[in-house]
C-alpha cells in the first residue's frame, strides 16, 4: 500500500470512528493536562516551601532613631537567647530589593516600584527558632519580650501562618499527588477502553486485508497513524489549556494560601512541551497496534 | 500457472486433500466440483496461498509457495484474487473502497484503482451499490461485491469458493461472464461449486471441469491445456522487487525442489 493510500484508509477509519478517535483525543487531553499539571503542581509546591522554608519566625521593626551599632548589639542578645537558630539584620536597602522582586511580577506592579526609596522601610530583625513541638508559643513568647523593647516599634509573629502553610502545603502535595495518580490512571484507563472496544470491528478489517495481501506491519498502520493523531491532537489542546488556564489558578490558589504569587511566567520549558507532544503521538501510535488485531492467517 | 502437485492437507487431523495434483493454464477456468466436505475450499485455500499442505508443492510463477514464511506469503496473495467461501467485507466502508482495496494493497494509484472498481462492479453488481454501506447488503449481494473484488485488476490468478452459492438466474450468469472476462484477460481462474448446474454453465462457457471426491480428483485429468506460465509480474523489473524476494528460489522446499 503506497503512503497515499495509507493516508486516505487513515482518514477515511478517522472518519468512520470519530466517535472512538474523538474519545481518545479527550482521554490524551485528559493525560496531558493530569501530566502538565502534576509538572507545574509539583515545581509550584517546591517554590512554596522553599519560602516556607527560610525559616523566619519573628520579625521585630526597629524604631527609626535606632542607630546601626545599637541594632547591632541586639543581634547579638538575641544570638544568645536559647531556642534561637539563627538571627539576621536586615537593612532598608534590602527589604525594598525584596519587595521588589515580589511584587514585581504582580500585574499592578508599575514604575511606583521604582519610585520607592529604602527610607521608606525600618530597619528589621528576622529570627528563626529551633524547631520544636512548642515553636509556636516561643515564638509568641519572644514576639511579647521584644515590644517590650524601646527600640522596637512592631513585631511580626510569623509563626502560626508560616507552620499552617507549610503544613498546608504539605497536605495539599500529598492530596495533589493522589488526584494526579487517580485522574491518570482512569484517564489511561478509559483510552485503552476506547482502542479496545473497537477492536472487533477492526479484525473484520485486518481479515479482509490479510486475504488481499497486506503485510501485517501495514494492516496496522492506518489505526497507527489516526491514534498518533488523537494523541498529538489532545497533547496540543493540553498544552494550550494549561498555558491559558494554569497562571490564573496558580495566582487564585497563591492567594487563597497567602502566598506571593509566582511571576506568570511560570510555564512548562521548552523540552518538557516537546517530550509531552512527542510522547502522546508515540503512544497513540503503540495503541494502534493494540486496536488492530492481525490474523495470522486467514480461516474463512 | 498455478501448478499443485502431490498436495496432502489436515483438516482438524482428517485428510481434507489427498495427493492431489492440479494444473490450471494462463487463460483457463478450471471448475473444480464436489459434494460439501469433498475438500474443495480446502483446495481453494491451498491454492490461494491462505493454509499450508501437508505435504506436496504449490507452484505459482514457477516458484513453490509451499515453504515460504508467513512474512512473505502476503507478496504472493496480493497477486491472488480469492473469493473465501464467506465474503469477508469490511461492514463500515462503501462498496467501492471494499473492491478499491484490493488495488490499494498491490499499489495502484487512486484514480485508476476507482476507474477499475467500478468497472468490475459493474460487471458483477448493479453500479448503484458502489456508495452503499457493505454492512446494508444482503450475504448474496456482499457475495458479488468480494467477486468483483476478486476481479479487479485483474490479479494473473482468480480463485473463487462457491460464487454462485444462493444466486438466481440473472446473478449467476453474470458470474460465468466475469469469470470468462476474467479468463479472457490471460487469468488462470479456479472456481469450486457444488452445484452441478452452475458448472455446467462454467463448461458450456469453455471451462474444464473437475470432480473431486474425498479429497482427490477422480473421473478427469488434473491438467487440462499444456501449461503455460501465468502472466504473473516480471520479477526482473525494479517494481517486483518485494515479490521476487518473498518467492526467491532459497525459500522452496526441499520436497518441492525434488518433484519439480
Amino acid at each position: 500500500m503506497t503512503f497515499a493510500w495509507i493516508l486516505r484508509r487513515a482518514r477515511r477509519q478517522a472518519v468512520s470512528a470519530r466517535r472512538a478517535l474523538w474519545a481518545a483525543a479527550g482521554s490524551f487531553l485528559v493525560l496531558g493536562l493530569v501530566s502538565g499539571v502534576a509538572v507545574l503542581g509539583l515545581r509550584a509546591t517546591r517554590g512554596w516551601m522553599s519560602t516556607v522554608g527560610q525559616g523566619v519566625h519573628v520579625i521585630a521593626f526597629l524604631r527609626d532613631d535606632v542607630q546601626p551599632d545599637q541594632a547591632a548589639q541586639l543581634v547579638d542578645l538575641l544570638r544568645l537567647r536559647p531556642g534561637v537558630s539563627r538571627v539576621r539584620l536586615v537593612e532598608p536597602a534590602e527589604a525594598l530589593a525584596r519587595l521588589r522582586d515580589a511584587a514585581r511580577p504582580l500585574p499592578a506592579a508599575g514604575s511606583w516600584l521604582d519610585d520607592l526609596e529604602p527610607g521608606y522601610f525600618p530597619r528589621s530583625i528576622e529570627v528563626a527558632l529551633v524547631a520544636s513541638a512548642d515553636l509556636s508559643q516561643r515564638a509568641t513568647e519572644l514576639s511579647r519580650r521584644l515590644r517590650g523593647l524601646a527600640a522596637v516599634a512592631d513585631v511580626d509573629a510569623m509563626t502560626d501562618g508560616v507552620a499552617r502553610l507549610a503544613a498546608w502545603v504539605r497536605f495539599g502535595q500529598r492530596l495533589g499527588w493522589a488526584v494526579v495518580l487517580a485522574a491518570g490512571i482512569a484517564a489511561l484507563s478509559f483510552l485503552v477502553s476506547t482502542v479496545l472496544r473497537g477492536r472487533e470491528a477492526r479484525r473484520r478489517q485486518a481479515q479482509v486485508l490479510v486475504i488481499l495481501g497486506e503485510t501485517a506491519g501495514n494492516v496496522s498502520l492506518p489505526a497507527n497513524i489516526a491514534l498518533a493523531a488523537a494523541g498529538l491532537a489532545g497533547a496540543l489542546a493540553a498544552l494550550v489549556v494549561l498555558r491559558i488556564a494554569w497562571p490564573t489558578l496558580l495566582t487564585a490558589v497563591e492567594r487563597a494560601m497567602g502566598i506571593v504569587p509566582t511571576p506568570t511566567g511560570f510555564f512548562l520549558g521548552f523540552w518538557e512541551s516537546a517530550a509531552g507532544l512527542l510522547a502522546a503521538p508515540l503512544l497513540g501510535w503503540m495503541l494502534g497496534y493494540l486496536s488492530t488485531p492481525v490474523p495470522g492467517g486467514v480461516d474463512a | 500457472m498455478i501448478w499443485l502437485e502431490g498436495v496432502s492437507y489436515l483438516r482438524a487431523g482428517s485428510p481434507a486433500l489427498a495427493d492431489l495434483t492440479l494444473g490450471v493454464s494462463r487463460g483457463e477456468l478450471v471448475v473444480v466440483q464436489g459434494p460439501t466436505g469433498s475438500g474443495k475450499s480446502s483446495l481453494l485455500a491451498v491454492a490461494a496461498g491462505f493454509r499450508e499442505p501437508d505435504s506436496g508443492a504449490v507452484w505459482i510463477a514457477e516458484r513453490n509457495i509451499a515453504g515460504l514464511q508467513a512474512s512473505s506469503l502476503p507478496y504472493v496473495r496480493r497477486n491472488v484474487g480469492y473469493l473465501p467461501p464467506l465474503p469477508l467485507l469490511i461492514p463500515d466502508e462503501n462498496v467501492l473502497e471494499n473492491i478499491m482495496l484490493a488495488l490499494a494493497v498491490r499499489g495502484q494509484p487512486i484514480d485508476s484503482a476507482e476507474a477499475d472498481a467500478r468497472e468490475s462492479l459493474a460487471m458483477v453488481a448493479d453500479s448503484a451499490w458502489e456508495n452503499r454501506l457493505a454492512r446494508s447488503l444482503s450475504t448474496g449481494q456482499q457475495r458479488l461485491v468480494a467477486l468483483a473484488r476478486a476481479l479487479v485488476g485483474p490479479p494473473p490468478l482468480v480463485v473463487v469458493d462457491e460464487p454462485a452459492a444462493g444466486m438466481g438466474g440473472d446473478d449467476r450468469e453474470g458470474i460465468v461472464r466475469a469469470l470468462v472476462w476474467a479468463r479472457e484477460r490471460g487469468c488462470a481462474v479456479l472456481c469450486a461449486t457444488s452445484d452441478p448446474s452452475f458448472a455446467q454453465m462454467l463448461v458450456d462457457a469453455g471451462g474444464r471441469r473437475v470432480n473431486l471426491e474425498g479429497g482427490r480428483i477422480v473421473g478427469a485429468p488434473a491438467i487440462g491445456l499444456v501449461p503455460t506460465p501465468v502472466d504473473f509480474p516480471d520479477m526482473d523489473e525494479p517494481e517486483n522487487a518485494d515479490l521476487a524476494e518473498a518467492i526467491r528460489p532459497s525459500d522452496r522446499s526441499s520436497s518441492g525442489e525434488e518433484s519439480a
